[in-house]
């Protein structure tokens, strides 16, 4: 049933994938790196300040995307018991987590210049840190279980719960008053971005979304080897 | 195609699911004064049991014309655009600290209309956009 | 131009710190990812080079990966 999704057929796909991305990543990196820094302009208000929004706003796009995947394919994975999902799962965590935090990161180096404060309780930092918190849970939890089989079902588990905070880190800036600005860019209705400065952002989100695709398929690839090894020994 | 063992585990995710979800939203809102970061000045004349010696955050717009600055203490008014508290305070404040822009005000009250701060932070809005084009949309208004 | 560039207005150590802190994490956790890759490679080759002839021919032959493996193994050689 899930053909395309068998190792062996990946396998190959994965080595040219992982080709490709490595042979126009530096490009990439190059051109949004001087539109980002360079060639965007200053905000009217902030100055030169805006630029950390490039790397802080893609890195908590991707912190929240790859958690919501990883709970959908957990979700699946719970209730048809599909046992390539928690591959796939197991693989984006680490990598989730480490855009999470450092959107955490730059958001308080950010908050310095503009809010005059590294770090304020309000209800975006906090469930972005729960966030954290979920991530580090669910990794945890792969490593502590020998078991793949539980390590699956307990991990699964806590993304699919982990998931309830995502729309409330969406709408923290809605529903209460926080130090954090609401959304610049709406699902519906245009953005309160202009649009030479939204150039960078996408760029910068395209950019670190290649490098999370490369970083899973190499995770991927360990993955199918360690399986195969184990399999070398059953011979 | 679905076993009742798959249909079984669908159930039991549902139920759970949907109970949490009740229960986040109950904790939420009954948490929701402390998840507050600050107070409008209309939440606080509306509230009856307002503490003077406990340290607070107001926060709102700073009022047009309304910013004072002398060489000790700044004065300026917080609005919601329905009702105002003044705020009296030395020390430095952010660089984004303007009239016309948010501000999030730390300390405590003297009373429901005078607010004395130990600390400011300023609170952008969702705009960005470059400094030209600012000017032009100024122009434009006037 | 070279010093507003890394001044940026007094914003500088700001934006710099937090675009050098991503850079930083990336490679940081691409070489890790690599480290890791290679180490499995190279543990997954040398599993086969323990094997008895007629074994590892059944295996070259009936697994699709195996072969893979060992020629990316290779190449990096």
């Amino acid at each position: 049933m899930f053909n395309i999704f068998h190792n062996s057929n990946l396998f190959k796909w994965i080595e040219k994938l992982i080709y490709f991305i490595n042979s126009i990543f530096f490009i990439l990196l190059l051109v949004a790196l001087s539109f980002a820094l360079i060639l965007s302009p200053a905000d009217y208000l902030q100055g030169d300040s805006v630029r950390i929004m490039y790397v802080h706003v893609p890195a908590a796009w991707i912190g929240l995307a790859s958690f919501s995947f990883i709970a959908l394919l957990s979700l699946i994975n719970f209730i048809f018991k599909i046992k390539y999902f928690s591959l796939i799962t197991k693989s984006i965590a680490p990598i989730g987590l480490m855009f999470t935090c450092i959107a955490i990161i730059t958001g308080s180096i950010w908050g310095q210049p503009t809010w005059g404060t590294f770090w304020a309780w309000d209800a975006r930092i906090i469930s972005m840190s729960i966030l954290a918190f979920f991530y580090f849970l669910f990794i945890c939890v792969h490593k502590l279980f020998s078991d793949q089989e539980i390590a699956d079902r307990i991990s699964s588990i806590i993304a699919i719960f982990g998931a309830i905070n995502i729309p409330i880190i969406k709408y923290s800036v809605n529903w209460w008053n926080t130090l954090h600005q609401p959304a610049s860019i709406k699902i519906l209705g245009s953005s309160t971005i202009h649009s030479s400065m939204l150039l960078p952002l996408f760029l910068m989100f395209f950019v670190l979304i290649l490098y999370c695709a490369l970083i899973f398929l190499m995770k991927y690839k360990t993955e199918i080897i360690r399986i195969k090894k184990k399999n070398l020994k059953r011979l | 195609m679905l076993t009742t063992k798959v249909k079984k585990r669908a159930y039991l995710l549902a139920a759970t699911l949907t109970v949490s979800v009740v229960a986040i939203f109950f904790i939420l809102k009954s948490l929701s004064s402390n998840i507050l970061y600050f107070k409008s000045p209309t939440e606080i004349k509306n509230s009856n049991d307002t503490n003077f010696n406990k340290k607070i955050r107001v926060g709102g717009m700073v009022k047009k014309n309304s910013l004072e600055i002398d060489s000790e203490e700044i004065k300026f008014t917080i609005t919601d655009f329905e009702n105002e508290i003044m705020v009296s305070y030395s020390g430095t404040v952010p660089n984004l600290f303007t009239e016309e822009k948010g501000v999030v005000a730390e300390g405590k009250l003297q009373d429901k209309k005078f607010f004395i701060a130990d600390r400011i932070l300023a609170k952008h809005d969702e705009n960005y956009m470059p400094p030209e084009l600012k000017k032009i949309m100024k122009e434009n208004v006037k | 131009m070279i010093k507003d560039l890394i001044l940026m207005n007094g914003y500088g150590v700001y934006v710099w710190s937090s675009f050098i802190i991503t850079l930083f994490t990336c490679v940081a956790v691409y070489l890790k990812t690599l480290k890791t890759l290679k180490k499995y490679e190279k543990e997954f080759a040398s599993e086969i080079e323990k094997l008895s002839v007629e074994k590892k021919k059944i295996v070259l032959k009936n697994s699709k990966i195996a072969p893979q493996v060992l020629s990316s193994y290779n190449k990096t050689l």
